[in-house]
């Protein structure tokens, strides 16, 4: 399965000096210590958040 | 980085025009509809593409494109891109223009293919900014509405530190936290809402089902992982399925081709019929020269390269070398031409017209007539003697200048005569004439030297009746029997056609056994999903005996639809709480850690607009900013007037794009920000950009006609535009000028 941690983009968002960029971060640095689950559910809830960001595609905000 | 010109070849009202900006502040000037907001949207629209097309393709012509140049410490980078096609060039030169890295390919707005990934990845290197919203929020300062409140400089803020252009962070809090509250009435953060949501009727639903019996019959149900498995298995038939009919397309696709291709082969072929004596050579070429071919091939060379090649190259770097050499005296030769001082022929002849008049005075009055009258005269003389040597002077350093000109001009005409006989030999040879492909190829043939030359020594201990198309091309005047030259090309082409079919039949049996792989693996999928379904009442016990995905399987087929939604529900609570723990850890983590570096920048800038009368910002958690009065009261700028409020605002947003400067940053673009700042504040406001513009670049359009006489004064650079046409600055004596324009 492809992990949208990890990806270029969400490395270049991470980079980002702003209050998404600091979210990217934040994810990044929970998903070091997390089991499988819960990386899952970080992942869900930051694909959530970057489409509301408008930084991804999907669903509107 | 700087953005050194806009090159707008058809955008908008704009064709075949360039548009050149300098370091320091620069003014676009000119009335309404004059283009000026079009010469800034041209910005992000070649970095990222547009999905506004329609505004910027010339009404009437089939083609929008434009292209930018930036420079930054010892290299430069091109972007350009046709906007109807979303193509971009990329092309990064360092100071000796050798090409550093480059992309080309097809990169549209919001495009998700592995190219356009490449090419914002590259972007984000060379210029810090992969994300046009981002880029929006960062360098973008446009026109503010007629009047603004607190809270709408607040959420404006909001969504510029957010990273976007559109979305607010608050805002996307409030709507997390409303979707969740529409779920559930459990409340992590607080107390609990009063009424029940749709998850607690549901939960009320099961229970009182359960109550009469109609429960699912297995435990597990409450596990929402057992509902995803049977969820993702029919998704990955589905998935596999869509594939598997696409791929059979392209296979029956690539079969055809194969079969035309063999076809058109066999023709040439047959066409062929070489002569016995170069028969049997063909056989042996194939053997080493294909395996240097396929290396050559791997190695991103193409195989047909012939043995001149690196004289070309040298050749063409030399012409190169020589082309860039003759730009720096003609830029001393410029300087040297705009130093030759110019005769002030105006002060002269005011001098004179006041020499007249003292005559007139002195012949009119009785003292000292002859000596003054004496005096005024010669000082006329003398003043027109001087004015005559410096204009004489001045027109022998002129013709100097314009000899010298006429030389490197003529050296300049024997260097490009020199490319353009070099690019039609290209042409002759079958190789690229565009100078950066020869730089990229020169680099390719350097890494791979031994290998060319390996190939090329192969070619050349061949039968001579066999040589390459390169060789032909050259032999050709020479060739005691064209016949015989024609029969050469014929085998070579059906040599290179057998080559290659073989190639392709290669791909395509390979293409066969991963389909083959994925039609496997769908059947096996159906069996799967198939003894899942067919398990009966007893299914839990059946799917135990056959594994855990069957068991997963089987007990969700058992699920009734109202726990499905039951689990489909706390998954999404969970994932909405996460999402609204995450946001609001990132929210307190940017005020710790941005928020007091914002403050103090924006309450310094701030101060230097209004003269030290307000000196500190501050911005609360929803980022209303409030000022200092008198040193000790914080007051909402709703209490300002609506100058104030703008320049707390260009404050803000000068201290937002310093605390995100990275050192590659981008210049600012103002869209005609000021409109609402008196005379005074304006003044000041202009020495504040002024200033901010000293470290990099800054970008001011404006309609107000009377900030060119202060550009004047300032030296800043002005681009004026007329409403008809671009009156572009080209002054080819600025720093580093035409160099961009050398290949």
């Amino acid at each position: 399965m492809t992990r949208l941690l990890g990806s270029a983009h969400i490395e270049a968002l991470a980079r980002e000096e702003s209050v998404r960029g600091v979210l990217v971060r934040t994810v990044i640095k929970q998903s070091e210590f997390a089991d499988e689950q819960e990386l899952e559910l970080l992942e869900d809830a930051l694909q959530l958040l970057l489409k509301r960001f408008q930084a991804m595609d999907g669903e509107a905000s | 980085m700087i953005l050194r010109s806009i090159e707008l070849e058809s955008f908008g009202r704009f064709r075949g025009q360039t548009v050149e900006f300098r370091r320091g502040l620069n003014l676009v000037i000119g009335p309404n509809e004059a283009g000026k907001s079009t010469i800034a949207e041209a910005v992000p629209a070649v970095l990222f593409g547009t999905d506004r097309l329609e505004r910027f393709k010339p009404w009437g012509r089939n083609v929008c494109s434009s292209s930018l140049f930036f420079e930054g410490r010892g290299h430069t980078v091109e972007v350009k891109r046709n906007l109807l096609t979303d193509e971009v060039e990329l092309v990064e030169k360092d100071d000796l223009y050798h090409v550093r890295s480059q992309f080309s390919g097809k990169a549209p707005f919001r495009g998700r293919s592995a190219s356009c990934r490449e090419y914002r990845e590259l972007l984000e290197k060379l210029i810090g900014v992969a994300d046009e919203k981002l880029f929006r929020a960062t360098y973008f300062f446009g026109h503010h509405p007629q009047s603004w409140s607190g809270d709408e400089l607040a959420l404006k803020l909001r969504t510029l530190v957010s990273g976007t252009a559109e979305a607010d962070y608050a805002e996307i809090l409030d709507t997390l936290l409303d979707e969740h509250f529409q779920l559930t009435r459990s409340n992590p953060w607080g107390r609990d809402k009063q009424r029940d949501r749709e998850y607690e009727t549901v939960c009320q639903q099961l229970s009182e089902q359960g109550d009469e019996g109609a429960v699912p019959i297995f435990v597990e149900i409450d596990n929402p992982a057992r509902d995803d498995s049977q969820v993702a298995l029919e998704e990955e038939i589905s998935a596999l399925t869509g594939e598997l009919e696409f791929e059979r397309q392209e296979y029956e696709k690539g079969q055809r081709y194969i079969a035309r291709f063999r076809q058109q082969a066999d023709f040439n072929e047959e066409k062929a019929k070489p002569p016995a004596k170069v028969e049997p050579v063909k056989e042996e070429i194939s053997g080493t020269k294909k395996a240097l071919a396929e290396k050559l091939t791997a190695a991103g060379l193409p195989p047909s390269l012939p043995p001149q090649l690196p004289e070309v190259l040298s050749a063409a770097a030399e012409i190169r070398q020589e082309l860039a050499a003759l730009q720096q005296p003609f830029s001393i030769l410029h300087g040297r031409e705009k130093k030759i001082p110019q005769v002030p022929w105006m002060v002269i002849g005011c001098l004179l017209v006041l020499f007249v008049a003292l005559a007139a005075v002195a012949f009119w009055q009785p003292f000292f007539k002859t000596p003054l009258l004496t005096a005024v005269g010669v000082c006329s003389v003398a003043l027109l003697a001087w004015a005559s040597w410096r204009q004489i002077n001045r027109n022998k350093i002129l013709e100097q200048c314009r000899k010298e000109r006429g030389l490197l001009e003529q050296k300049k005409g024997v260097a490009q005569q020199r490319q353009a006989e070099l690019s039609e030999r290209c042409d002759a040879l079958g190789l690229p004439s565009s100078a950066v492909d020869l730089v990229r190829l020169q680099k390719l043939v350097m890494t791979h030297r031994t290998l060319l030359d390996q190939y090329w020594s192969a070619t050349e201990s061949d039968d001579p009746g066999v040589v390459k198309g390169a060789e032909l091309v050259d032999r050709q005047p020479s060739s005691p029997d064209p016949a015989v030259s024609v029969v050469e090309k014929d085998l070579l082409k059906a040599a290179e056609a057998a080559e290659e079919l073989s190639q392709l039949e290669a791909r395509l049996a390979d293409f066969a056994a991963k389909l083959q792989a994925k039609e496997t693996r769908l059947e096996e999928l159906q069996a799967q999903l198939k003894s899942g379904r067919h398990a009966p009442g007893a299914a839990a016990e059946a799917a135990s005996q056959q594994g855990p995905l069957v068991q997963e399987i089987s007990v969700k087929s058992a699920m009734s639809p109202l726990q499905r939604r039951k689990n489909d529900l706390e998954d999404r609570i969970v994932v909405l709480r996460k999402s609204i723990n995450l946001l609001a850890d990132a929210v307190d983590e940017f005020s710790r850690s941005h928020l007091v570096t914002l403050n103090a920048e924006a309450g310094k800038m701030f101060g230097k607009i209004t003269g030290g009368r307000y000196t500190e910002i501050k911005l609360d958690e929803n980022m209303a900013p409030s000022i200092q009065v008198d040193g000790r009261r914080w007051t909402p700028v709703d209490h300002f007037s609506r100058g104030t409020v703008d320049a707390i605002y260009l404050a803000l947003r000068m201290a937002l794009a310093k605390v995100r400067d990275d050192g590659r940053s981008l210049p600012l673009m103002l869209d005609d920000p000021f409109v609402h700042l008196d005379q005074k504040r304006l003044a000041k406001t202009l020495n504040l950009v002024d200033l901010a513009s000293t470290d990099g670049q800054l970008i001011l359009f404006s309609h107000n006609l009377d900030l060119g006489k202060r550009a004047a004064r300032e030296r800043w650079h002005v681009v004026p535009l007329d409403g008809d046409a671009v009156n572009t600055t080209t002054d080819e004596g600025g720093e580093h000028a035409g160099q961009l324009h050398l290949l």
